[in-house]
């Protein structure tokens, strides 16, 4: 039997507070990731011409990755619990002013939303999987005939996948007992963080996908092994710019975003500029500099710039880093946010 | 400002990782331009086709070399607070051998592998993967092979003092050896990989005076220089200024409280070694965890390289202050003292008080927390402020360390090289 003291005065808790392991950050990174996937997949199933079919990619893969992801985040959050047994009681009600009441009812509806998208192109992405299950290929040309579905589809794929992404950073910022998360601005900055981790996402599984003449011969064989195994479609890779400029785009939003945040808690209270000192000069600085800012944003940025240049090729190297990237802000944010506190007494 | 700039205070540990980060990225940078992103660029050396791997290191080599011999004497850099690792002998050929093996499978050396998963070959990234995975699963054995990591050292060598002759003409000599190897390096490769001689090659140059043969004078003359100027590294015998001396005594900036210190040993921080300066019967009584103890009576200049931050106590602050007098006057500048000493350190941070009798809320917090750290040091909080003195119980010393921490707390491994 192990004995704790469960009040304040406790090793555990003073100087500094840390109950929340890897699990919630992983799961707040794949959340944020699968809210992206589907911003990306409603806009492109919203913004797409009939005579397209360059879907595959953004409206069948991303979604269907994207429920894969959420089911793995869904399992870390459950770990997490402590009385895992009880979480059926968050749906016997909705409280409007709790941010968890929101995201287990936005978790709740995500599923079907993306699994409609996923859907509507994926007899012809993956023929081989429709042709051995015909309902699919019912399902999609039902859907397709009717425009109305299509439309509130990619509607609601754009609106949950906001409130997904947003949800992740309220759910820290609604503490105010732990100051560095008590911002509002964390909500929008998890959400293009989980956006330009999304474009990314993608932007990867295209460039593993096109031919290569430099590629290893494993990577090839894994590659051919997959794609004869699910007998899909060569995807078009000519989405990929335009993935690399969108995830350009969010990734300029969130490092503004991460000024905004620095701005917000430097104007503020003692206690603010105190927690914010943790990732400015404190012992987070340099694992948020380097990894967050230095190799999950500027890097990114600077290699997909050159990219659309043509100065140099589509690689793997931003996607990682992106992802990388976004998995670190996580990590960095809850681990310091717990380690910042009111009684700014202690550290002295 | 003299060089190096952390050991001098100019930036703090965080800055100071930021700091390499950059530098990282701007070695990085020139690496891929020197095109060390292709593993057939450096596979090629072992052919001696192509040895572009072996200029560019052999070229990065004798500029530091050079520069920082120049420089130290000079007086901008201060060689002897440069990080030198200790050397064990048997397990760094190990090591080297793995390495080796490791560097002709995949292609890449660690520093060239981020270069090419930079650069989005999938060979880097997969062999930088294998690092990262390597990384972890050395962490993991580590403890069983702990002693064997430690076997055959030799300390910290330096190939003057091994081979006995001046650090200038060392110098000088691996200048001629970089300027023999960059010819034999263009004859070899034109005789094994076919290519012909550059334009402006050492061995053939279209011109007299090419830029190639300029340089390479250049450096031998820099070399010359440095064989002339003498031991680069700055002795321990004390250059007592007094005036300087008597400043840096006065400036708080040199001492630590006794509750910042228990903070920096809560987070686990190991950046200080702790140095108890009373006898060796105290020592075993009581010690704060994790110090060494060299009494003050035994202090000699060498028990500690002059790199490592120092941190002296004593009972009050008497003989710790004699100590850091003694260790600041031989150029340990970075030494430091405990403020209030051990009995601040039982007043303050094992047996603290509550600030008043009727305590504000920001004093009721402050004290929790403080109560909290004494658990953690095994100490008790007091009742009331007026309870303390003759009350101290008696203490339980902690374990004696196993190992003298200068080494024990350095599990990390430096790679070196490219």
């Amino acid at each position: 039997m192990t004995e704790t003291v469960i009040h304040r005065s406790n090793p555990g808790i003073d100087p500094h507070f840390h109950v929340w392991g890897w699990e919630v950050p992983i799961y707040l990174f794949l959340g944020g990731l699968v809210a992206g996937l589907m911003v990306i997949a409603g806009a492109r199933l919203l913004l797409m011409r009939p005579n397209q079919r360059q879907a595959m990619v953004c409206c069948t893969i991303g979604p269907l990755a994207g429920l894969a992801l959420l089911s793995l985040g869904m399992l870390a959050l459950f770990l997490d619990l402590e009385h895992k047994l009880y979480v059926w009681r968050l749906y016997l009600t909705f409280e409007i002013t709790s941010p968890m009441s929101w995201g287990s009812w936005i978790l709740l509806a995500v599923y079907p939303a993306l699994l409609a998208n996923a859907l509507v192109h994926l007899p012809e992405t993956l023929p081989s999987v429709a042709r051995r299950i015909p309902i699919l290929t019912t399902i999609s040309d039902f859907m397709l005939a009717r425009p109305r579905i299509i439309i509130l589809t990619g509607l609601a794929n754009v609106l949950l996948g906001i409130g997904l992404g947003i949800y992740t950073g309220i759910l820290l910022g609604a503490l105010g007992a732990r100051p560095l998360w008590n911002s509002a601005v964390l909500g929008p900055l998890f959400l293009f963080s989980g956006l330009s981790s999304a474009a990314a996402f993608l932007h990867g599984i295209l460039v593993v996908s096109m031919p290569d003449d430099e590629r290893p011969a494993f990577a090839d064989f894994l590659i051919s092994t997959v794609t004869g195994w699910t007998k899909a479609r060569p995807l078009d890779t000519r989405l990929a710019p335009a993935l690399a400029q969108a995830d350009n785009s969010f990734l300029t939003i969130e490092f503004a975003l991460i000024g905004l945040f620095f701005i917000g808690h430097l104007t503020s209270t003692a206690v603010h500029q105190q927690a914010i000192g943790l990732l400015l000069n404190g012992p987070y600085a340099a694992v948020f500099w380097v990894f967050v800012v230095g190799l999950g944003i500027l890097l990114p940025l600077i290699l997909q710039h050159f990219e659309l240049l043509h100065r140099i090729r589509h690689t793997l190297a931003p996607a990682l880093l992106v992802l990388g990237g976004g998995l670190a802000l996580r990590f960095i944010i809850v681990a310091a946010g717990q380690a910042s506190h009111w009684s700014s007494l202690a550290s002295h | 400002m003299p060089a190096p700039f952390y050991k001098f205070g100019l930036f703090g540990e965080e800055m100071s990782l930021i700091v390499a980060f950059l530098i990282g990225i701007a070695f990085g940078f020139i690496l891929e331009r020197a095109g060390f992103g292709n593993a057939r660029v450096l596979a090629a050396q072992f052919y001696f086709k192509e040895l572009r791997v072996l200029k560019v290191m052999f070229t990065a080599i004798i500029t530091a070399m050079v520069g920082l011999t120049l420089l130290s004497a000079a007086g901008f850099v201060d060689l002897s607070l440069v990080y030198l690792t200790s050397t064990y002998i048997w397990p760094q050929i190990i090591g080297g051998i793995l390495l080796g093996i490791g560097f002709v499978i995949g292609g890449y050396c660690p520093g060239t592998s981020c270069v090419s998963a930079a650069t989005g070959r999938i060979d880097g990234i997969v062999y930088l993967g294998g690092i990262i995975v390597g990384l972890f699963a050395y962490g993991e054995i580590y403890p069983s092979i702990a002693d064997f990591a430690h076997s055959t050292p030799l300390g910290k060598l330096t190939l003057p003092e091994l081979l006995h002759i001046p650090y200038g003409f060392l110098v000088l000599a691996v200048v001629v050896m970089a300027i023999i190897a960059f010819v034999a390096a263009e004859w070899a490769e034109g005789r094994f990989g076919g290519r012909r001689p550059d334009l402006d090659s050492l061995l053939a140059p279209a011109r007299r005076f090419a830029p190639s043969r300029k340089l390479a004078g250049a450096l031998l003359g820099l070399g010359v220089i440095a064989a002339l100027a003498g031991n680069p590294y700055r002795g321990v015998e004390g250059r007592i200024d007094t005036r300087t001396l008597a400043l840096e005594a006065a400036n708080p900036a040199d001492q630590l409280a006794v509750r910042d210190l228990a903070d920096r040993l809560v987070q686990g921080r190991n950046d200080l070694l702790i140095v108890d300066v009373r006898d060796a019967d105290a020592y075993a009584t009581y010690r704060i965890p994790g110090a060494i103890n060299v009494p003050l009576a035994s202090l000699t200049a060498d028990f500690v390289p002059r790199n490592e931050r120092i941190l002296f106590y004593s009972d009050s602050e008497l003989q710790a202050a004699q100590a850091w007098l003694l260790m600041r006057s031989l150029g340990y500048d970075h030494s430091y003292l405990l403020r209030g000493g051990l009995d601040a350190w039982k007043q303050e941070v094992l047996f603290p008080a509550p600030a008043s009798e009727n305590p504000t809320p920001e004093q009721t917090a402050d004290f929790a927390a403080r109560a909290a750290v004494a658990k953690f040091f095994g100490g008790t909080p007091r009742a009331d402020a007026a309870s303390g003195g003759d009350g101290m119980p008696q203490l339980l010393a902690p374990p004696p360390p196993t190992e003298v921490p200068v080494l024990a707390t350095r599990k990390k491994k430096k790679k070196e090289g490219c």
